[in-house]
């Protein structure tokens, strides 16, 4: 039975007024903002696409407006003489325009009141997925990834494959035996890569398993055959339920393997769920394993002279690209940096960098949606597009799949002259076993 | 009328002020935060400090639009020195004091009282005109903003015009009244007469009235929406 737009109108009323009870951070937001603007100029889809309903205000005020007017006696009174308006009933428009913010978090870097639009980006895409209507494209993300434990819908069969494949390209690299270990019971290390990095982006997998077999720490470490892949979009769908249903399994599997550190790989939404919100938050109770991402493990050994290169291994200009979700969300900033300073010979940060950070046009899951490419090339990745030329980098390194693909699609449309991988990318290529690099002749041939 | 604006509306805006603040303000501390939304880098120093810092100098403000941050400082600090100086209207202890200390209040007053004045003037025009000229600012305007602005506008002229126009502000008969109001002395109470006086009076308990439900609110709320991004 189709739903009446009365009925969805009382939905989206109800919806809206449960944030009288929290989260607090939305109730705040619903109260605070002097409507400055500056939001709108700091923000990569209005720098892209200056259209009324891409303003970080405007798009946030189609709920805070409808929050005074159904919550507060004064707005139900004044009206508009205090910025409350009803829902217009408009869920076309709604949808379009929550699925229009990457949720970088960049304007609240720059608002005087640390207002954070993503966060209700978030609560509007939770309005929408509550009515049935999260876009097609996001919605077979989330069911592959409930259903067979990661976003590509791959076997355990493709997986073992993949490993095979990644062991021999590292036999063939440095004339020597390097593993990685899968489903190994009493490992102290769980790698979660994430999606994709394993089948599509292989070089971040061999990067780590050269570092373990340098420290001598190759028993140490486990993958596992059914769990590849840390991707979990129901941060991006507003989701919670399903955020702590794809969750469960890689904490249920770090409890079988028995390990001690659940070892996040180069994602950055991944990460943030996992330290932040999963591990922070007690989803599951006090948990007998840590959190750490493989960036800051890796910095720490080339911090502490562990591990060695040949930096004439990655002769080019290299950039990083800082995920949103490590660059404002997770402070995981300066440890990439230092492998890619450590790894390459010209590395060269890209302005403005850090926590200021432009979003690549992909965040908030939008690079998975292919059904708002243009809007991705040409609208929210432009500041990205023109921030990379004027470094004349001709390799991008950035530690987030969704950034990656985002990038890979702005390189291809736009025709541009530079390549895009993982950090562990750049360690893979020149780090030194036994005193030698990698014997790769095709990355010297310009890639 | 008189009765009503100057004698009985004091009363319900001050309460209305304070009621609709501290209920506002217990409410934002009441509602629970599950989980923390730290902005990275993660901020160095004590977190007081850093919301007393950004409460102060605005420096996400100043990163992030330098002219703005020029004209929205001058016209909170002015608005400081202002809302310090109307306090010599309701006692004269201020007075006693800064004589005592040598000070010239007179000159105090019109020197730095004139110039915030000015400055205060100027920079809510500037405000106002960049918010109606500027595309991203013009398309959040909504009838609220510009409510508050005129509401602004019209209290600083009337404000202004009591200090250089040509019928001055009568310190010693306003201090009467409201010390009078403050005291309950309400046989003796006479209210001011000069119309200006009284029209800058009543705007002004209309803006205290509408504060607890308008974005004026962002004066408390920058503490707790700052410490949000901010608490390690």
């Amino acid at each position: 039975m189709a739903i009446t737009t009365e009925e969805i109108k009382q939905k989206v009323v109800d919806s809206i007024t449960s944030i009288e009870d929290g989260p607090q951070v939305l109730r705040l937001y619903m109260d605070v903002c002097a409507r400055c603007g500056v939001c709108a100029e700091q923000c990569p889809v209005y720098y892209g696409g200056p259209d009324e309903m891409r303003n970080p205000v405007v798009r946030s005020d189609m709920i805070r407006s409808i929050y005074k007017k159904h919550t507060t006696t004064s707005g139900k009174l004044l009206g508009s003489l205090i910025g409350a308006e009803d829902f217009d009933g408009d869920m076309e428009k709604w949808v379009t325009a929550f699925y229009e913010c990457t949720g970088c978090r960049r304007c609240a870097t720059f608002c005087p009141f640390g207002i954070d639009n993503s966060v209700i980006t978030r609560k509007g895409r939770a309005i929408a997925e509550m009515l049935d209507m999260t876009p097609d494209t996001m919605k077979r993300v989330v069911q592959a990834s409930l259903e067979t434990g990661n976003t590509d819908g791959a076997s355990p069969e493709a997986f073992m494959s993949a490993i095979e494949f990644l062991e021999e390209e590292m036999k063939d690299e440095h004339g020597i035996d390097i593993r990685i270990p899968v489903d190994v019971v009493g490992a102290e290390y769980f790698y979660v890569p994430p999606s994709g990095d394993v089948l599509v982006n292989p070089e971040a997998t061999t990067g780590i398993a050269k570092v373990f077999y340098v420290l001598g720490m190759q028993d140490k470490w486990t993958m596992s055959s059914k769990l590849f892949d840390g991707a979990n979009y129901g941060l991006f769908t507003g989701n919670d339920a399903d955020m702590k249903a794809d969750n469960k399994p890689y904490v249920d599997e770090a409890i079988r393997l028995g390990v001690k550190y659940m070892f996040m790989g180069e994602c950055g939404h991944a990460y943030r769920i996992m330290k932040m919100m999963m591990e922070k938050g007690k989803w599951w109770g006090d948990l007998p394993f840590e959190v750490v991402n493989c960036m800051e493990w890796t910095a720490d050994r080339i911090r502490e002279g562990k591990l060695q290169f040949d930096k004439s291994k990655n002769p080019m200009r290299v950039t990083y690209h800082d995920p949103c979700n490590f660059g404002r969300s997770c402070n995981i900033i300066e440890d990439p940096r230092v492998i890619l300073e450590a790894s390459c010979s010209d590395f060269k940060d890209m302005t403005p960098n850090r926590g200021e950070n432009w979003c690549c046009g992909g965040g908030g899951g939008l690079s998975a949606m292919d059904d708002i490419r243009d809007f991705r090339m040409h609208v929210s990745g432009k500041k990205k597009m023109e921030q990379v030329k004027v470094t004349e980098a001709k390799y991008v390194a950035t530690a987030c799949s969704n950034c990656k693909r985002q990038f890979m699609q702005l390189i291809e449309t736009h025709k541009a002259d530079f390549a895009v991988g993982g950090v562990h990318d750049m360690l893979s290529r020149s780090i030194l076993i036994d005193g030698k690099a990698a014997n790769r002749i095709d990355w010297e041939a310009g890639d | 009328m008189d009765t009503f604006a100057f004698i009985i509306l004091p009363y319900i805006a001050v309460i209305t002020f304070v009621v609709g603040i501290i209920y506002r303000f217990k409410h934002w501390t009441r509602t629970p935060q599950p989980g923390k939304m730290t902005l990275s880098p993660w901020p160095q120093g004590g977190l007081v400090g850093n919301l007393i810092k950004e409460a102060l100098f605005f420096p996400s403000l100043f990163k992030g639009n330098k002219p703005l941050w020029i004209f929205s400082w001058l016209f909170h600090a002015a608005l400081v020195l202002i809302i310090m100086g109307h306090l010599r209207v309701f006692t004269s202890l201020i007075d006693t004091v800064l004589v005592g200390w040598g000070v010239n209040v007179k000159a105090m007053s019109s020197n730095f009282g004139g110039a915030a004045g000015i400055v205060i003037f100027a920079t809510v025009l500037l405000l106002t005109l960049r918010r109606l000229t500027l595309k991203r600012v013009r398309e959040i305007t909504n009838f609220a903003d510009l409510f508050a602005l005129i509401l602004l506008i019209a209290i600083i002229a009337t404000g202004n015009s009591m200090r250089f126009g040509g019928e001055h502000f009568d310190l010693a008969v306003s201090r009467e009244y409201f010390a009078n109001l403050f005291t309950f002395s309400f046989t003796s109470l006479v209210v001011p007469a000069s119309s200006i006086f009284k029209l800058h009076f009543f705007l002004v308990q209309l803006l205290v009235m509408y504060i607890p439900f308008s974005k004026i609110l962002h004066f408390g709320g920058i503490f707790f929406t700052q410490s949000l991004i901010q608490k390690t």
